[in-house]
Protein backbone atom coordinates (compact mmCIF):
# COMPACT_ATOMS: atom_id res chain seq x y z
CA UNK A 1 0.00 0.00 0.00
CA UNK A 2 3.09 2.20 0.19
CA UNK A 3 5.97 2.38 -2.20
CA UNK A 4 9.41 2.86 -0.73
CA UNK A 5 12.22 4.81 -2.35
CA UNK A 6 15.70 4.44 -0.97
CA UNK A 7 17.60 7.28 -2.58
CA UNK A 8 21.39 7.09 -2.65
CA UNK A 9 21.87 6.51 1.09
CA UNK A 10 25.11 5.85 2.95
CA UNK A 11 25.54 4.70 6.51
CA UNK A 12 28.74 4.60 8.52
CA UNK A 13 29.44 3.21 11.93
CA UNK A 14 32.43 5.20 13.16
CA UNK A 15 35.12 4.74 10.54
CA UNK A 16 33.42 1.74 9.00
CA UNK A 17 31.24 2.33 5.96
CA UNK A 18 28.38 -0.15 6.12
CA UNK A 19 26.22 1.06 3.23
CA UNK A 20 27.42 3.23 0.38
CA UNK A 21 25.39 4.98 -2.30
CA UNK A 22 22.59 2.54 -1.89
CA UNK A 23 19.42 3.02 -3.95
CA UNK A 24 16.39 0.78 -4.21
CA UNK A 25 12.82 1.23 -5.29
CA UNK A 26 10.02 -0.96 -3.97
CA UNK A 27 6.50 -0.81 -5.37
CA UNK A 28 3.52 -1.06 -3.04
CA UNK A 29 2.62 -4.67 -2.28
CA UNK A 30 6.01 -6.07 -3.19
CA UNK A 31 7.64 -8.80 -1.13
CA UNK A 32 11.31 -7.95 -1.21
CA UNK A 33 13.84 -10.44 0.09
CA UNK A 34 17.18 -8.92 1.01
CA UNK A 35 19.66 -11.72 0.51
CA UNK A 36 23.29 -11.45 1.41
CA UNK A 37 26.23 -12.74 3.43
CA UNK A 38 26.67 -11.57 7.01
CA UNK A 39 28.14 -8.10 7.23
CA UNK A 40 26.61 -6.87 3.98
CA UNK A 41 24.44 -4.36 5.81
CA UNK A 42 21.08 -5.99 5.15
CA UNK A 43 20.02 -5.75 8.80
CA UNK A 44 21.33 -2.19 8.92
CA UNK A 45 19.19 -1.35 5.92
CA UNK A 46 16.18 -2.76 7.73
CA UNK A 47 16.98 -0.68 10.83
CA UNK A 48 17.16 2.42 8.64
CA UNK A 49 13.79 1.54 7.13
CA UNK A 50 12.39 1.02 10.65
CA UNK A 51 13.73 4.42 11.70
CA UNK A 52 15.87 2.92 14.46
CA UNK A 53 19.00 4.40 12.85
CA UNK A 54 19.44 7.32 10.48
CA UNK A 55 21.36 7.30 7.20
CA UNK A 56 24.51 9.45 7.28
CA UNK A 57 23.57 10.62 3.82
CA UNK A 58 20.53 10.40 1.54
CA UNK A 59 16.87 9.84 2.36
CA UNK A 60 14.34 7.04 2.43
CA UNK A 61 10.86 7.95 1.24
CA UNK A 62 7.79 6.10 2.41
CA UNK A 63 5.15 6.98 -0.13
CA UNK A 64 5.88 10.67 -0.46
CA UNK A 65 7.10 11.26 3.10
CA UNK A 66 10.70 10.88 4.26
CA UNK A 67 11.33 8.50 7.18
CA UNK A 68 12.24 10.47 10.28
CA UNK A 69 12.18 7.86 13.02
CA UNK A 70 10.19 4.82 14.11
CA UNK A 71 6.50 4.77 13.29
CA UNK A 72 3.47 2.52 13.47
CA UNK A 73 3.13 2.64 9.67
CA UNK A 74 5.93 0.07 9.66
CA UNK A 75 5.63 -3.17 11.58
CA UNK A 76 8.89 -4.85 12.59
CA UNK A 77 9.51 -8.50 13.42
CA UNK A 78 12.93 -9.29 14.86
CA UNK A 79 14.67 -12.61 15.20
CA UNK A 80 14.07 -12.50 18.95
CA UNK A 81 12.68 -10.14 21.58
CA UNK A 82 9.81 -9.02 19.38
CA UNK A 83 7.49 -9.89 22.28
CA UNK A 84 7.93 -8.42 25.74
CA UNK A 85 8.68 -11.39 28.01
CA UNK A 86 6.67 -10.01 30.96
CA UNK A 87 3.41 -9.74 29.01
CA UNK A 88 1.27 -12.66 27.90
CA UNK A 89 0.87 -13.21 24.17
CA UNK A 90 -2.54 -11.57 24.21
CA UNK A 91 -1.38 -8.59 26.26
CA UNK A 92 1.60 -8.14 23.96
CA UNK A 93 -0.74 -7.70 21.03
CA UNK A 94 -3.14 -5.52 23.02
CA UNK A 95 -0.24 -3.32 24.13
CA UNK A 96 0.76 -2.73 20.51
CA UNK A 97 -2.86 -2.19 19.47
CA UNK A 98 -3.31 0.48 22.13
CA UNK A 99 -0.41 2.34 20.58
CA UNK A 100 -1.71 1.95 17.04
CA UNK A 101 -5.39 2.66 17.77
CA UNK A 102 -5.57 4.69 21.00
CA UNK A 103 -8.79 5.31 22.88
CA UNK A 104 -10.73 2.18 21.97
CA UNK A 105 -12.46 -0.17 24.41
CA UNK A 106 -10.74 -3.17 26.00
CA UNK A 107 -13.10 -5.57 24.25
CA UNK A 108 -12.17 -4.02 20.90
CA UNK A 109 -8.48 -4.69 21.54
CA UNK A 110 -9.11 -8.20 22.85
CA UNK A 111 -11.26 -9.08 19.89
CA UNK A 112 -8.62 -8.01 17.36
CA UNK A 113 -5.91 -9.81 19.32
CA UNK A 114 -7.95 -13.04 19.38
CA UNK A 115 -8.72 -12.74 15.69
CA UNK A 116 -5.07 -12.41 14.69
CA UNK A 117 -3.91 -15.15 17.03
CA UNK A 118 -6.52 -17.40 15.47
CA UNK A 119 -5.15 -16.55 12.02
CA UNK A 120 -1.79 -18.05 13.04
CA UNK A 121 -3.47 -20.92 14.95
CA UNK A 122 -2.31 -19.64 18.32
CA UNK A 123 -5.56 -18.63 19.99
CA UNK A 124 -4.98 -21.10 22.82
CA UNK A 125 -1.83 -19.17 23.78
CA UNK A 126 -3.60 -15.89 24.48
CA UNK A 127 -2.87 -16.08 28.21
CA UNK A 128 0.54 -17.72 27.94
CA UNK A 129 3.81 -15.94 28.63
CA UNK A 130 6.45 -15.97 25.87
CA UNK A 131 8.68 -18.13 28.09
CA UNK A 132 5.95 -20.80 28.01
CA UNK A 133 5.96 -20.92 24.20
CA UNK A 134 8.33 -22.57 21.75
CA UNK A 135 10.48 -20.43 19.47
CA UNK A 136 8.16 -21.09 16.54
CA UNK A 137 5.09 -20.13 18.53
CA UNK A 138 6.76 -16.92 19.68
CA UNK A 139 7.52 -15.90 16.09
CA UNK A 140 3.96 -16.75 15.08
CA UNK A 141 2.72 -14.47 17.85
CA UNK A 142 5.12 -11.74 16.70
CA UNK A 143 3.76 -12.04 13.16
CA UNK A 144 0.19 -11.96 14.49
CA UNK A 145 1.04 -8.77 16.35
CA UNK A 146 2.60 -7.19 13.27
CA UNK A 147 -0.53 -7.96 11.22
CA UNK A 148 -2.86 -6.84 14.04
CA UNK A 149 -1.41 -3.33 13.95
CA UNK A 150 -2.02 -3.57 10.21
CA UNK A 151 0.83 -1.38 8.94
CA UNK A 152 1.21 -0.85 5.20
CA UNK A 153 4.87 -1.87 5.46
CA UNK A 154 6.30 -4.90 7.23
CA UNK A 155 10.01 -5.23 8.03
CA UNK A 156 11.31 -8.65 9.01
CA UNK A 157 14.88 -9.28 10.15
CA UNK A 158 15.62 -12.99 9.74
CA UNK A 159 12.46 -13.83 11.68
CA UNK A 160 12.81 -17.58 11.11
CA UNK A 161 16.60 -17.70 11.47
CA UNK A 162 16.58 -19.46 14.84
CA UNK A 163 13.94 -22.06 14.00
CA UNK A 164 14.24 -25.67 12.87
CA UNK A 165 13.57 -26.51 9.22
CA UNK A 166 10.07 -27.91 9.68
CA UNK A 167 8.81 -25.06 11.86
CA UNK A 168 10.38 -22.60 9.46
CA UNK A 169 8.54 -24.11 6.48
CA UNK A 170 5.23 -23.86 8.37
CA UNK A 171 5.82 -20.24 9.28
CA UNK A 172 6.87 -19.34 5.74
CA UNK A 173 3.57 -20.74 4.48
CA UNK A 174 1.63 -18.90 7.18
CA UNK A 175 3.35 -15.61 6.34
CA UNK A 176 2.68 -15.89 2.61
CA UNK A 177 -0.96 -16.81 3.27
CA UNK A 178 -1.47 -13.78 5.50
CA UNK A 179 0.23 -11.50 2.99
CA UNK A 180 -1.75 -12.86 0.01
CA UNK A 181 -5.11 -12.62 1.80
CA UNK A 182 -4.93 -8.86 1.77
CA UNK A 183 -4.90 -8.50 -2.01
CA UNK A 184 -5.23 -5.98 -3.58
CA UNK A 185 -4.09 -3.94 -0.53
CA UNK A 186 -1.09 -6.12 0.20
CA UNK A 187 1.59 -4.98 2.59
CA UNK A 188 4.99 -4.05 1.25
CA UNK A 189 7.37 -6.47 2.93
CA UNK A 190 11.13 -6.28 3.38
CA UNK A 191 12.43 -9.63 4.48
CA UNK A 192 16.08 -10.11 5.46
CA UNK A 193 17.49 -13.59 4.99
CA UNK A 194 20.70 -15.41 4.14
CA UNK A 195 18.83 -18.46 2.84
CA UNK A 196 18.47 -18.61 -0.97
CA UNK A 197 15.57 -21.06 -0.83
CA UNK A 198 13.68 -18.93 1.65
CA UNK A 199 14.10 -15.91 -0.62
CA UNK A 200 12.85 -17.87 -3.65
CA UNK A 201 9.92 -19.26 -1.72
CA UNK A 202 8.71 -15.94 -0.37
CA UNK A 203 9.76 -13.00 -2.48
CA UNK A 204 8.36 -11.24 -5.48
CA UNK A 205 11.82 -9.75 -5.80
CA UNK A 206 15.17 -10.90 -4.48
CA UNK A 207 17.81 -8.25 -3.87
CA UNK A 208 21.28 -9.73 -3.53
CA UNK A 209 23.62 -7.60 -1.50
CA UNK A 210 27.39 -7.59 -1.23
CA UNK A 211 29.67 -6.51 1.59
CA UNK A 212 32.46 -3.98 2.18
CA UNK A 213 30.73 -1.63 1.79
CA UNK A 214 27.14 -2.87 1.55
CA UNK A 215 25.79 -2.51 -1.97
CA UNK A 216 23.42 -4.12 -4.43
CA UNK A 217 24.84 -6.90 -6.58
CA UNK A 218 21.69 -7.77 -8.41
CA UNK A 219 17.91 -7.47 -8.40
CA UNK A 220 15.95 -10.51 -9.53
CA UNK A 221 12.19 -10.68 -9.98
CA UNK A 222 10.86 -14.09 -8.97
CA UNK A 223 8.07 -15.07 -11.34
CA UNK A 224 7.28 -18.51 -10.00
CA UNK A 225 3.61 -19.35 -9.59
CA UNK A 226 2.12 -19.43 -6.09
CA UNK A 227 1.56 -21.36 -3.92
CA UNK A 228 5.22 -22.23 -4.09
CA UNK A 229 6.39 -25.45 -2.47
CA UNK A 230 9.86 -26.43 -1.31
CA UNK A 231 9.64 -29.64 -3.33
CA UNK A 232 8.65 -27.80 -6.50
CA UNK A 233 11.48 -25.30 -6.19
CA UNK A 234 13.96 -28.11 -6.80
CA UNK A 235 12.20 -29.25 -9.99
CA UNK A 236 11.07 -26.08 -11.72
CA UNK A 237 13.72 -25.37 -14.40
CA UNK A 238 13.46 -21.58 -14.20
CA UNK A 239 13.69 -21.66 -10.42
CA UNK A 240 16.71 -23.95 -10.58
CA UNK A 241 18.45 -21.56 -12.88
CA UNK A 242 17.64 -18.55 -10.69
CA UNK A 243 18.73 -20.48 -7.63
CA UNK A 244 22.06 -21.23 -9.31
CA UNK A 245 22.55 -17.57 -10.22
CA UNK A 246 21.77 -16.40 -6.70
CA UNK A 247 24.03 -19.00 -5.10
CA UNK A 248 27.00 -18.18 -7.30
CA UNK A 249 26.50 -14.48 -6.67
CA UNK A 250 26.31 -15.13 -2.95
CA UNK A 251 29.37 -17.36 -2.75
CA UNK A 252 31.49 -15.26 -5.05
CA UNK A 253 31.21 -12.75 -2.25
CA UNK A 254 33.06 -14.94 0.24
CA UNK A 255 36.71 -14.54 -0.78
CA UNK A 256 39.48 -16.85 0.36
CA UNK A 257 41.33 -13.91 1.91
CA UNK A 258 39.50 -11.42 4.09
CA UNK A 259 39.09 -8.23 2.05
CA UNK A 260 40.54 -5.15 3.80
CA UNK A 261 37.99 -2.81 5.31
CA UNK A 262 37.23 0.22 3.21
CA UNK A 263 38.36 3.25 5.19
CA UNK B 1 13.85 -47.09 47.14
CA UNK B 2 14.70 -49.86 44.70
CA UNK B 3 12.00 -51.52 42.69
CA UNK B 4 12.21 -54.79 44.59
CA UNK B 5 11.41 -53.23 47.97
CA UNK B 6 8.78 -51.09 46.35
CA UNK B 7 7.10 -54.13 44.87
CA UNK B 8 7.26 -56.00 48.12
CA UNK B 9 5.68 -53.09 49.97
CA UNK B 10 2.99 -52.81 47.37
CA UNK B 11 2.42 -56.54 47.51
CA UNK B 12 1.76 -56.54 51.22
CA UNK B 13 -0.10 -53.33 51.88
CA UNK B 14 -2.27 -52.35 48.95
CA UNK B 15 -4.70 -55.20 49.46
CA UNK B 16 -5.51 -54.00 52.96
CA UNK B 17 -4.87 -50.31 53.12
CA UNK B 18 -3.36 -48.68 50.05
CA UNK B 19 -3.26 -45.34 51.83
CA UNK B 20 -0.92 -46.66 54.49
CA UNK B 21 1.38 -48.16 51.88
CA UNK B 22 1.45 -44.83 50.13
CA UNK B 23 2.09 -42.90 53.32
CA UNK B 24 4.88 -45.24 54.38
CA UNK B 25 6.93 -44.27 51.36
CA UNK B 26 6.61 -40.65 52.37
CA UNK B 27 7.95 -41.08 55.88
CA UNK B 28 11.29 -39.65 57.02
CA UNK B 29 12.35 -42.19 59.69
CA UNK B 30 15.12 -40.09 61.29
CA UNK B 31 12.71 -37.23 61.94
CA UNK B 32 10.25 -39.41 63.87
CA UNK B 33 12.94 -41.24 65.83
CA UNK B 34 14.47 -37.92 66.88
CA UNK B 35 11.06 -36.56 67.82
CA UNK B 36 10.33 -39.54 70.07
CA UNK B 37 13.79 -39.25 71.65
CA UNK B 38 13.55 -35.51 72.37
CA UNK B 39 9.96 -35.77 73.59
CA UNK B 40 11.02 -38.64 75.85
CA UNK B 41 13.86 -36.62 77.35
CA UNK B 42 11.53 -33.67 77.92
CA UNK B 43 8.98 -35.88 79.67
CA UNK B 44 11.43 -37.97 81.61
CA UNK B 45 13.21 -35.45 83.67
CA UNK B 46 14.23 -34.70 87.20
CA UNK B 47 12.86 -31.19 86.68
CA UNK B 48 9.27 -30.26 86.02
CA UNK B 49 7.85 -31.51 82.77
CA UNK B 50 8.84 -29.07 80.01
CA UNK B 51 5.32 -28.49 78.68
CA UNK B 52 6.01 -25.52 76.47
CA UNK B 53 9.07 -27.00 74.86
CA UNK B 54 7.23 -30.27 74.42
CA UNK B 55 4.33 -28.43 72.81
CA UNK B 56 6.64 -26.60 70.43
CA UNK B 57 8.51 -29.75 69.45
CA UNK B 58 5.23 -31.60 68.91
CA UNK B 59 3.96 -28.75 66.78
CA UNK B 60 7.08 -28.98 64.63
CA UNK B 61 6.58 -32.75 64.31
CA UNK B 62 2.94 -32.36 63.25
CA UNK B 63 3.64 -29.60 60.73
CA UNK B 64 6.62 -31.45 59.26
CA UNK B 65 4.65 -34.69 58.95
CA UNK B 66 1.74 -32.95 57.27
CA UNK B 67 4.13 -31.22 54.87
CA UNK B 68 5.91 -34.48 54.00
CA UNK B 69 2.60 -36.15 53.25
CA UNK B 70 1.33 -33.30 51.12
CA UNK B 71 4.50 -32.41 49.20
CA UNK B 72 4.84 -33.80 45.70
CA UNK B 73 8.56 -34.10 45.18
CA UNK B 74 11.01 -36.32 46.96
CA UNK B 75 13.41 -33.41 47.38
CA UNK B 76 10.84 -31.27 49.20
CA UNK B 77 9.83 -34.23 51.37
CA UNK B 78 13.41 -35.02 52.39
CA UNK B 79 14.19 -31.36 53.04
CA UNK B 80 11.21 -30.97 55.38
CA UNK B 81 12.22 -34.08 57.32
CA UNK B 82 15.83 -32.93 57.49
CA UNK B 83 14.90 -29.46 58.76
CA UNK B 84 12.62 -30.91 61.44
CA UNK B 85 15.40 -33.30 62.48
CA UNK B 86 17.87 -30.43 62.86
CA UNK B 87 15.36 -28.50 64.98
CA UNK B 88 14.80 -31.54 67.23
CA UNK B 89 18.54 -31.97 67.64
CA UNK B 90 18.89 -28.27 68.48
CA UNK B 91 16.15 -28.28 71.12
CA UNK B 92 17.37 -31.58 72.56
CA UNK B 93 20.96 -30.34 72.82
CA UNK B 94 19.89 -26.99 74.24
CA UNK B 95 17.75 -28.66 76.90
CA UNK B 96 20.45 -31.17 77.81
CA UNK B 97 23.23 -28.60 77.96
CA UNK B 98 21.31 -26.17 80.14
CA UNK B 99 18.53 -27.63 82.25
CA UNK B 100 19.76 -31.23 82.61
CA UNK B 101 23.56 -31.10 82.64
CA UNK B 102 23.83 -27.41 83.60
CA UNK B 103 26.96 -26.89 81.53
CA UNK B 104 26.10 -23.24 80.96
CA UNK B 105 25.36 -20.44 83.37
CA UNK B 106 21.54 -20.13 83.48
CA UNK B 107 21.94 -16.36 83.88
CA UNK B 108 23.66 -16.17 80.48
CA UNK B 109 22.01 -19.06 78.65
CA UNK B 110 18.69 -20.14 80.15
CA UNK B 111 17.02 -23.39 79.14
CA UNK B 112 14.41 -23.61 76.38
CA UNK B 113 11.48 -23.79 78.77
CA UNK B 114 12.50 -20.60 80.56
CA UNK B 115 13.05 -18.75 77.27
CA UNK B 116 9.70 -19.91 75.88
CA UNK B 117 7.87 -18.89 79.05
CA UNK B 118 9.54 -15.50 78.95
CA UNK B 119 8.89 -15.18 75.21
CA UNK B 120 5.16 -15.58 75.76
CA UNK B 121 5.13 -13.33 78.82
CA UNK B 122 7.07 -10.60 77.02
CA UNK B 123 4.90 -10.66 73.89
CA UNK B 124 2.94 -7.46 74.80
CA UNK B 125 6.24 -5.56 75.18
CA UNK B 126 7.96 -7.02 72.14
CA UNK B 127 4.92 -6.47 69.96
CA UNK B 128 4.79 -2.85 71.08
CA UNK B 129 8.46 -2.57 70.13
CA UNK B 130 7.69 -4.23 66.81
CA UNK B 131 5.09 -1.62 66.06
CA UNK B 132 7.40 1.30 66.62
CA UNK B 133 10.21 -0.45 64.72
CA UNK B 134 8.04 -1.30 61.73
CA UNK B 135 6.86 2.29 61.55
CA UNK B 136 10.46 3.48 61.17
CA UNK B 137 11.33 0.66 58.78
CA UNK B 138 8.35 1.16 56.51
CA UNK B 139 8.89 4.94 56.41
CA UNK B 140 12.61 4.77 55.63
CA UNK B 141 12.50 1.80 53.29
CA UNK B 142 9.31 2.93 51.58
CA UNK B 143 10.78 6.38 51.00
CA UNK B 144 13.87 4.76 49.47
CA UNK B 145 11.76 2.57 47.15
CA UNK B 146 9.64 5.56 46.10
CA UNK B 147 12.61 7.76 45.27
CA UNK B 148 15.37 5.38 44.16
CA UNK B 149 13.37 3.46 41.53
CA UNK B 150 11.94 6.46 39.59
CA UNK B 151 15.26 8.30 39.87
CA UNK B 152 17.19 5.21 38.77
CA UNK B 153 14.88 4.71 35.80
CA UNK B 154 15.26 8.30 34.69
CA UNK B 155 19.02 8.58 35.18
CA UNK B 156 19.66 5.13 33.73
CA UNK B 157 17.58 5.81 30.63
CA UNK B 158 19.38 9.02 29.72
CA UNK B 159 22.93 8.13 28.78
CA UNK B 160 24.32 11.57 29.59
CA UNK B 161 22.82 11.64 33.09
CA UNK B 162 23.94 8.06 33.62
CA UNK B 163 27.58 8.81 32.86
CA UNK B 164 27.50 12.00 34.92
CA UNK B 165 25.92 10.27 37.94
CA UNK B 166 28.09 7.15 37.86
CA UNK B 167 31.20 8.44 39.78
CA UNK B 168 29.04 9.94 42.54
CA UNK B 169 26.99 6.78 42.81
CA UNK B 170 30.13 4.69 43.07
CA UNK B 171 31.59 6.91 45.79
CA UNK B 172 28.48 7.50 47.87
CA UNK B 173 27.12 4.02 47.46
CA UNK B 174 30.19 2.39 48.95
CA UNK B 175 30.18 4.39 52.20
CA UNK B 176 28.76 2.13 54.92
CA UNK B 177 25.57 3.91 55.99
CA UNK B 178 26.31 3.13 59.66
CA UNK B 179 28.72 6.06 59.72
CA UNK B 180 25.84 8.49 59.29
CA UNK B 181 24.11 7.41 62.51
CA UNK B 182 25.90 9.69 65.01
CA UNK B 183 25.70 12.60 62.59
CA UNK B 184 21.99 12.09 61.96
CA UNK B 185 21.15 11.72 65.63
CA UNK B 186 23.07 14.88 66.43
CA UNK B 187 21.64 17.08 63.72
CA UNK B 188 18.09 15.93 63.24
CA UNK B 189 15.37 17.17 65.60
CA UNK B 190 13.97 13.83 66.73
CA UNK B 191 15.05 10.24 66.99
CA UNK B 192 12.31 9.27 64.54
CA UNK B 193 13.58 11.71 61.92
CA UNK B 194 17.16 10.58 62.48
CA UNK B 195 16.48 6.87 62.20
CA UNK B 196 14.15 7.22 59.21
CA UNK B 197 16.89 9.24 57.48
CA UNK B 198 19.55 6.67 58.26
CA UNK B 199 17.37 3.77 57.09
CA UNK B 200 16.52 5.73 53.97
CA UNK B 201 20.18 6.37 53.15
CA UNK B 202 21.05 2.72 53.82
CA UNK B 203 18.26 1.47 51.56
CA UNK B 204 18.52 4.12 48.84
CA UNK B 205 21.91 3.25 47.35
CA UNK B 206 21.45 -0.48 46.81
CA UNK B 207 18.09 0.14 45.11
CA UNK B 208 19.39 3.09 43.07
CA UNK B 209 22.56 1.33 41.91
CA UNK B 210 20.73 -1.86 40.96
CA UNK B 211 18.00 0.08 39.16
CA UNK B 212 20.69 1.94 37.21
CA UNK B 213 22.49 -1.23 36.17
CA UNK B 214 19.18 -2.91 35.43
CA UNK B 215 18.17 -0.10 33.07
CA UNK B 216 21.63 0.04 31.54
CA UNK B 217 21.56 -3.69 30.82
CA UNK B 218 18.09 -3.91 29.26
CA UNK B 219 18.73 -5.90 26.05
CA UNK B 220 18.96 -3.70 22.97
CA UNK B 221 16.40 -5.94 21.31
CA UNK B 222 13.75 -5.04 23.88
CA UNK B 223 14.48 -1.32 23.47
CA UNK B 224 14.24 -1.67 19.67
CA UNK B 225 10.98 -3.63 19.91
CA UNK B 226 9.60 -0.83 22.07
CA UNK B 227 10.95 1.98 19.88
CA UNK B 228 9.25 0.66 16.76
CA UNK B 229 5.95 0.98 18.65
CA UNK B 230 6.60 4.72 18.89
CA UNK B 231 6.07 4.93 22.67
CA UNK B 232 6.27 8.24 24.51
CA UNK B 233 8.87 8.52 27.26
CA UNK B 234 6.55 7.88 30.27
CA UNK B 235 5.09 4.76 28.63
CA UNK B 236 8.56 3.64 27.63
CA UNK B 237 9.85 4.02 31.20
CA UNK B 238 6.85 2.56 33.01
CA UNK B 239 5.73 -0.20 30.66
CA UNK B 240 9.04 -1.32 29.15
CA UNK B 241 12.15 -0.16 31.03
CA UNK B 242 10.64 -0.75 34.49
CA UNK B 243 9.51 -4.35 33.90
CA UNK B 244 12.66 -5.15 31.91
CA UNK B 245 14.91 -4.01 34.75
CA UNK B 246 12.70 -5.45 37.50
CA UNK B 247 14.94 -8.49 38.14
CA UNK B 248 17.83 -6.18 38.97
CA UNK B 249 15.58 -3.83 40.97
CA UNK B 250 14.36 -6.77 43.07
CA UNK B 251 17.95 -7.75 43.84
CA UNK B 252 18.59 -4.20 45.00
CA UNK B 253 15.39 -4.04 47.04
CA UNK B 254 16.24 -7.29 48.84
CA UNK B 255 19.72 -6.05 49.62
CA UNK B 256 18.25 -2.74 50.77
CA UNK B 257 15.85 -4.53 53.10
CA UNK B 258 18.78 -6.28 54.82
CA UNK B 259 20.53 -2.90 55.13
CA UNK B 260 17.35 -1.37 56.54
CA UNK B 261 17.07 -3.99 59.29
CA UNK B 262 20.68 -3.41 60.16
CA UNK B 263 20.32 0.37 60.26
CA UNK B 264 17.06 0.16 62.18
CA UNK B 265 18.45 -2.05 64.92
CA UNK B 266 21.66 -0.06 65.19
CA UNK B 267 19.82 3.26 65.34
CA UNK B 268 17.51 1.93 68.05
CA UNK B 269 20.39 0.46 70.03
CA UNK B 270 22.34 3.71 69.88
CA UNK B 271 19.67 6.33 70.35
CA UNK B 272 16.22 4.78 70.66
CA UNK B 273 13.76 4.66 73.52
CA UNK B 274 11.51 2.01 72.02
CA UNK B 275 11.62 -0.69 69.36
CA UNK B 276 13.20 -4.10 68.98
CA UNK B 277 16.82 -2.92 68.94
CA UNK B 278 16.23 -0.79 72.00
CA UNK B 279 14.60 -3.76 73.76
CA UNK B 280 17.80 -5.77 73.38
CA UNK B 281 20.27 -3.02 74.25
CA UNK B 282 18.17 -1.91 77.21
CA UNK B 283 18.03 -5.35 78.82
CA UNK B 284 21.64 -6.12 78.09
CA UNK B 285 22.54 -3.02 80.10
CA UNK B 286 20.71 -4.60 83.03
CA UNK B 287 22.46 -7.90 82.29
CA UNK B 288 19.03 -9.47 81.77
CA UNK B 289 20.25 -12.02 79.23
CA UNK B 290 17.09 -14.17 79.08
CA UNK B 291 15.23 -11.11 77.79
CA UNK B 292 18.08 -10.34 75.38
CA UNK B 293 17.72 -13.86 73.98
CA UNK B 294 13.96 -13.41 73.73
CA UNK B 295 14.58 -10.17 71.82
CA UNK B 296 17.03 -11.82 69.43
CA UNK B 297 14.65 -14.71 68.72
CA UNK B 298 11.82 -12.26 68.23
CA UNK B 299 13.80 -10.18 65.71
CA UNK B 300 14.80 -13.38 63.92
CA UNK B 301 11.16 -14.41 63.60
CA UNK B 302 10.08 -10.97 62.40
CA UNK B 303 12.82 -10.78 59.77
CA UNK B 304 12.05 -14.31 58.56
CA UNK B 305 8.36 -13.50 58.25
CA UNK B 306 9.00 -10.31 56.31
CA UNK B 307 11.53 -12.02 54.02
CA UNK B 308 9.06 -14.84 53.41
CA UNK B 309 6.51 -12.39 52.08
CA UNK B 310 8.97 -10.29 50.07
CA UNK B 311 10.31 -13.45 48.43
CA UNK B 312 6.79 -14.45 47.42
CA UNK B 313 6.18 -10.96 46.09
CA UNK B 314 9.41 -11.13 44.09
CA UNK B 315 8.50 -14.52 42.64
CA UNK B 316 5.11 -13.16 41.68
CA UNK B 317 6.56 -10.06 40.03
CA UNK B 318 9.19 -12.05 38.12
CA UNK B 319 7.04 -15.06 37.23
CA UNK B 320 7.59 -14.28 33.53
CA UNK B 321 11.24 -15.18 33.79
CA UNK B 322 12.26 -18.64 32.68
Amino acid sequence: MHSITIDNISFSHGQQRILQNFSLQAEAGEFICLLGPSGCGKSTLLRLLAGLDYPTQGTIMLGNKPIKGPGLDRGVVFQDYSLFPWLTTGKNIVFALKQAFPGKSTSFYNEIAHKHLQAVKLDHAFDKLPSELSGGMRQRAAIARAFAINPPVLLMDEPFGALDAVTRAHLQDALVTLWQQEAPGRKTIFFVTHDVDEALLLGTTVVVMGANPGRIRGIFPVELPRPRKHSQLAMHPSSLQLRQTLLSLLYEEAPAVEAPLAV
Amino acid sequence: MDSLTKNRLHGVTPVLLPAIGNAWQRIHPVQHILYVLVAGILLWSNNDVQWRTLLLVTLIEIIATLRTISSNTNTARTATGDIASILFLFFGAWYLATTVLQLLDPMLVPGPEAVLTLFVAELPDTLKGLRSSLLLLVSGYGLAILTAIPLGLMVGYHRRMFHAAMPFTKLLGTIPPVVYIPYAIHFLPSFTAASVTVIFVGAFWPIFINTLSGVFNVPRGIIDAARVLNLNTPTMLLRVILPASLPSICTGATLALCFSFLMLTMAEMIGGSSGMGWYISNFSEFADYPRVIVGIIFIGLVVTTITFFTERLERHLLRWRI
